[in-house]
């Protein structure tokens, strides 16, 4: 893709594009509280993105839905997390290039070539295993392309579910054998922006922490950024009262639904789902699911689609059905009877002459 | 023919001859313990799996038994005197057998013999516990049962072990016979008393008990005074006699030959002596060993006197005045016996004031002497100590007189207090009642 | 697999059979027993109220019999009221209960809840130390008394660590969860083989001392 190439500098790029001094500073304020530093530390920012060279990025999709792509990109108005798209140097992104085809694979190879070891590689998607067809880019198996590009790469972003976990193809039964990318790479520095799809925020504050410190964000037990997936969605949900209240939903439709209580018994993973859902929320600011009046569905968390189910509450658990305890049961009264038909050949009543 | 310190010490004196009449046994260890574990498994039932299932180890029991608070010793815990019964319940027939045996040891004869002074001289099959147990258990009869285990396994106590060899070989208890039953009857005729003797048919049928002829034969009296005065057609029958507690794998034969002399007599009730293990004997257990229930009534006679006193067909007067008197009641005909009225009825007839004890009616505490534990000679200061329980309760109540109905109780308590220097009367309920018939 | 998804998977899955099978074997093997029947006449004739109220009557408040043991009497009975609420009436436990019957009920406040459960492990520590110590339990106590009781300690403490945060060995909270997951488990696949089966036993037993004594006309 040829990109508009408009300065060296992030700094440059910005201002080329008509960002004034005062929203760059917005921008870099934003960064900062996101971020959870001081505001002193907003000039830091600006300082240092002013003078970061722009940042070679490849975006390689995979076996993914372009969700992740759409909603850093939707945008009904030009957003403060789009700007980071201009202040990096976006080598490939199949959604949003013009280029296509050949062309587009030529640029990537010169784009890698050219800053190899430095530039960023973000995926986006699963990786299928079962067979090297189900998924290719010109020709080439997903799992190959890895490889290929990784191999160059400073550090590794995964963006979203799958990328980082495996996601909905990875679902019971994973028909295509999906894996996630930190499954297959384990040479590199790998940063998980999980959910489905992730917040905007989450990857824009990554990238402008990467840019500014010039080091990996503190990762959590999942290699996630701990800036965005250090607390539970329970732990700030504006919800939150209600549940110790004992106020719940017990239907979507009911008064408690209504009321806006608690969606717990509605099936909400919040309290094992680590996410900024409830502070960050989505589409700048408006809102996010339980606000909405729908339970967390624990889409940042691995595996969470076979989690039994989005509606059923965090507290239930496998049981089989009254069937299959029925059987057990039964199977217990015949071991039962057995023992006690069997002991009734010892009970003989003994005779008069005990002594 | 009053009990007497002489009749006392005369009882007391026979014993340790009692104890010398059993040497040791001759049968194997092995022998042994099978006899004991073939009763256990006999006699164990869907009843006691259900009680040795449920059990919670939580120690009340031991809080309602008379020997565990006389001593505060931990191993007169009563649910513990059957720990044995269950070992064997628990690997032979408990349902989940196969998996106890692995975690659950064996018995052994020597564990039995530990057991000995547990379930002899350290119960009386009381009953207390049973009303205790918050899950219900009935722990008295289980500990029958391990009592039979170890008569079986020639465990008895020697004193006990003497008894019941008497009782099978000459037919007497501590000297009781057919002889000396004849011998009662003629002196009480002499005195002026009928005693209608081995009739061939009658409508009741009275048995006597041997401490009733050694001990109390006023007793017996009290009882032939009384019947005559009802005018009903009795007879005592000098072939039977109600046992002491002791040889208690006997007791199945001689609750049936007893039956069968009943029918025999076709005799509508049969009416026991003032003693406390004939009760439940013949009341409640005696229709499972003949296979059917009884054909006849069974009445204790303070029972029978209580409920011919309620029923107005029996008129007493005032008896003479002895300030406050307090009933005990005794564990056989009350708590397992369900007696509680009757006798309390014939003390108002009396007209004495009763004061009772904290612990009366179905709480009442043992004297500690039943059970035959006041034949062992070696459990003397065990009894002694249930035996101050008792004092204490009848000495907060102000009264001079304790009365009661069951001779083994009375025989207890006059040991009891002249070994304590205790001055309370003891006194038998028909006694009084037959010496204040109305005229 | 995560220890939770293990716990709520799996896990829960076998202890349920596990404590199915068992409990019904158990049950099954007693009552089929051969039992004794009592041919004799009994003095009062109403035996199934009189079991039926023994059930009832031995749980009632301290008896004269009981003068010495108030105590263990009020602890006992205590500790199962304030264990059944939280385990009840602990509203995140509701769609627990609702899966098996399919209907639920009115809960508490989860500060009633906890102090409730709070209250129940406090008196179970107690009575686990009483256990060890008092000369007579000393006697007849056996692992499954100590078994049981740790058993049904763990989910308590495990319960309460999670509300508190208080979460050991570096765990997670939903770790943690898992785990209290786990310990139920634990209790459900120990339950049939020990004494907690007085939870169904208690019954049978209290009715067979309630209908032998109103046959002896004694007061149960």
């Amino acid at each position: 893709m040829a990109t508009l190439n408009l300065g060296a500098t992030v700094g440059e790029q910005l201002r080329a594009q008509g960002v004034s001094r005062r929203g760059f500073m917005k921008f870099c304020s934003t960064m900062a509280s996101v971020m959870a530093l001081a505001p002193a530390f907003a000039p830091r920012i600006a300082a240092a993105l002013d003078k970061a060279k722009r940042p070679s990025v490849i975006w390689l999709p995979f076996q993914e839905c372009t969700g992740c792509t759409e909603s850093l990109t939707r945008s009904h108005a030009p957003t403060i997390e789009s700007l980071i798209f201009d202040a990096i140097s976006l080598d490939y992104q199949e959604t949003l290039q013009a280029a296509a085809g050949h062309q587009a694979e030529e640029a990537r190879q010169r784009a890698m070539q050219a800053n190899w070891g430095e530039y960023f590689l973000a995926v986006d998607g699963s990786i299928p295993l079962a067979n090297k067809g189900y998924s290719t880019i010109g020709g080439v198996s997903n799992v190959d392309l890895l490889h290929q590009v990784a191999k160059g790469a400073k550090a590794i972003i995964a963006i979203g579910s799958c990328a980082s976990f495996g996601g909905l193809p990875k679902a019971s039964p994973n028909p295509t054998g999906a894996v996630a990318v930190s499954d297959l790479i384990k040479d590199k520095p790998i940063i998980n922006i999980s959910g489905c799809p992730p917040i905007p925020i989450a990857i824009t504050g990554v990238l402008a922490q990467v840019l500014t410190f010039g080091q990996m964000p503190e990762l959590d037990h999942y290699g996630r950024p701990k800036a965005f997936f250090g607390q539970t969605i329970h732990d700030r949900c504006y919800r939150r009262p209600f549940y110790e209240r004992g106020q719940f939903a017990e239907t979507f439709d009911d008064e408690g639904a209504k009321q806006g209580w608690c969606l717990f018994k509605l099936g909400c993973k919040g309290p094992v789902t680590y996410n900024s859902c409830p502070t960050t929320k989505w589409n700048m600011g408006v809102s996010f699911p339980i606000e909405s009046g729908h339970g967390c569905i624990g889409c940042s968390e691995p595996d969470f689609w076979d989690w039994q189910g989005v509606y059923r509450p965090l507290s239930t658990t496998r049981w089989g059905g009254y069937r299959a305890l029925g059987v057990a049961a039964a199977a217990g009264v015949a071991v039962g009877a057995v023992a006690a038909l069997a002991a009734r050949r010892k009970q003989r009543p003994v005779g008069e002459d005990k002594t | 023919m009053s009990a007497t310190i002489a009749n006392l010490d005369a009882l007391r004196t026979a014993l340790p001859a009692l104890g010398q009449r059993v040497g040791r046994s001759t049968r194997t260890d092995d022998e042994r313990l099978a006899r004991a574990r073939a009763v256990m498994l006999g006699e164990l039932d869907a009843s006691h799996a259900t009680y040795l299932e449920t059990c919670l180890h939580c120690g009340m029991c031991a809080h309602a038994c008379h020997f565990y608070i006389g001593t505060n010793e931990a191993k007169y815990t009563p649910i513990y005197k059957v720990e044995p019964l269950k070992k064997v319940y628990q690997r032979e027939i408990g349902p989940m057998r196969w998996l106890r045996r692995l975690v659950v040891s064996d018995i052994s004869l020597s564990e039995l013999e530990d057991w000995q002074p547990l379930v002899y001289d350290a119960c009386t099959e009381c009953g207390r516990c049973d009303l205790m147990c918050p899950m219900g258990i009935q722990i008295s009869p289980m500990i029958g049962i391990m009592r039979r285990a170890l008569a079986a396994a020639d465990l008895l106590p020697a004193e006990l072990a003497g008894a019941a060899d008497e009782q099978k070989t000459l037919g007497s208890v501590l000297g009781a016979g057919r002889a000396e039953i004849l011998s009662l009857a003629r002196e009480l005729e002499t005195a002026g008393v009928h005693v209608p003797l081995d009739l061939a048919t009658a409508d009741v049928v009275v048995l006597t008990s041997a401490v009733d002829i050694k001990a109390y034969a006023n007793s017996f009296k009290a009882t032939a005074k009384i019947l005559n005065r009802l005018k009903l057609k009795w007879t005592l029958l000098s072939n039977s006699i109600e046992l002491l507690g002791t040889g208690e794998s006997l007791k199945e034969l001689h609750v049936r030959r007893i039956v069968e002399e009943v029918v025999r007599h076709e005799a509508k009730t049969l009416l026991l002596p003032e003693c406390g293990h004939a009760y439940p004997a013949l009341r409640f257990d005696s229709a499972h060993m003949i296979g059917e229930p009884l054909p006849f009534a069974v009445l204790s006679i303070a029972e029978f006197v209580g409920r011919e006193i309620m029923a107005d067909r029996l008129k007493v007067k005032r008896a003479p005045a002895m300030g406050p008197v307090t009933y005990h009641d005794p564990c056989k005909l009350g708590r397992h016996g369900g007696v509680f009225e009757e006798p309390r009825a014939a003390i108002k007839a009396l007209g004495l004031e009763l004061k009772e004890m904290e612990s009366h009616g179905r709480t009442n505490y043992c004297c500690g002497g039943g059970g035959g534990q006041f034949m062992i000679a070696r459990g003397a200061q065990l009894r002694h100590r249930a035996f101050e329980i008792k004092m204490r309760e009848v000495d907060d109540t102000g009264a001079g007189t304790v009365l009661t109905a069951c001779n083994s109780c009375r025989l207890n308590y006059q040991n009891g207090a002249s070994e304590s220097n205790w001055q309370k009367s003891v006194q038998s309920i028909i006694e009084l009642v037959g010496a204040n018939l109305a005229d | 697999m995560t220890i939770l998804e293990f716990a709520r998977g799996p896990a829960f899955q076998a202890a349920l059979w596990i404590f199915a099978f068992g409990v019904c074997w158990r049950l099954a093997g007693v009552f089929l027993m051969y039992r004794r029947f009592d041919r004799s006449k009994p003095r009062r004739h109403h035996l199934v109220a009189g079991g039926l109220r023994a059930i009832v009557m031995r749980s009632l408040p301290p008896h004269e019999l009981e003068k010495r043991i108030v105590f263990q009497h009020v602890s006992g009975y205590a500790w199962h009221l304030t264990f059944f609420i939280s385990l009840l009436f602990f509203a995140p436990h509701l769609p627990f209960f609702k899966q098996f019957l399919g209907f639920g009920w009115p809960t508490l406040p989860n500060t009633i809840a906890l102090l409730s459960g709070a209250i129940a492990l406090a008196i179970l520590l107690a009575l686990l130390w009483r256990r060890a110590t008092v000369p007579v339990l000393r006697q007849i106590s056996s692992l499954d008394d100590y078994l049981s009781i740790v058993l049904v300690i763990l989910p308590l403490a495990t319960g309460f660590m999670q509300y508190a945060r208080v979460l050991p060995f570096g765990m997670r909270y939903e770790t943690l969860l898992g785990v209290h997951i786990l310990t139920i488990c634990a209790l459900m696949v120990w339950f049939p083989f020990g004494k907690l089966m007085h939870l169904f036993l208690a019954f049978p037993a209290r009715f067979q001392a309630g209908a032998l004594l109103e046959r002896k006309g004694v007061e149960a």
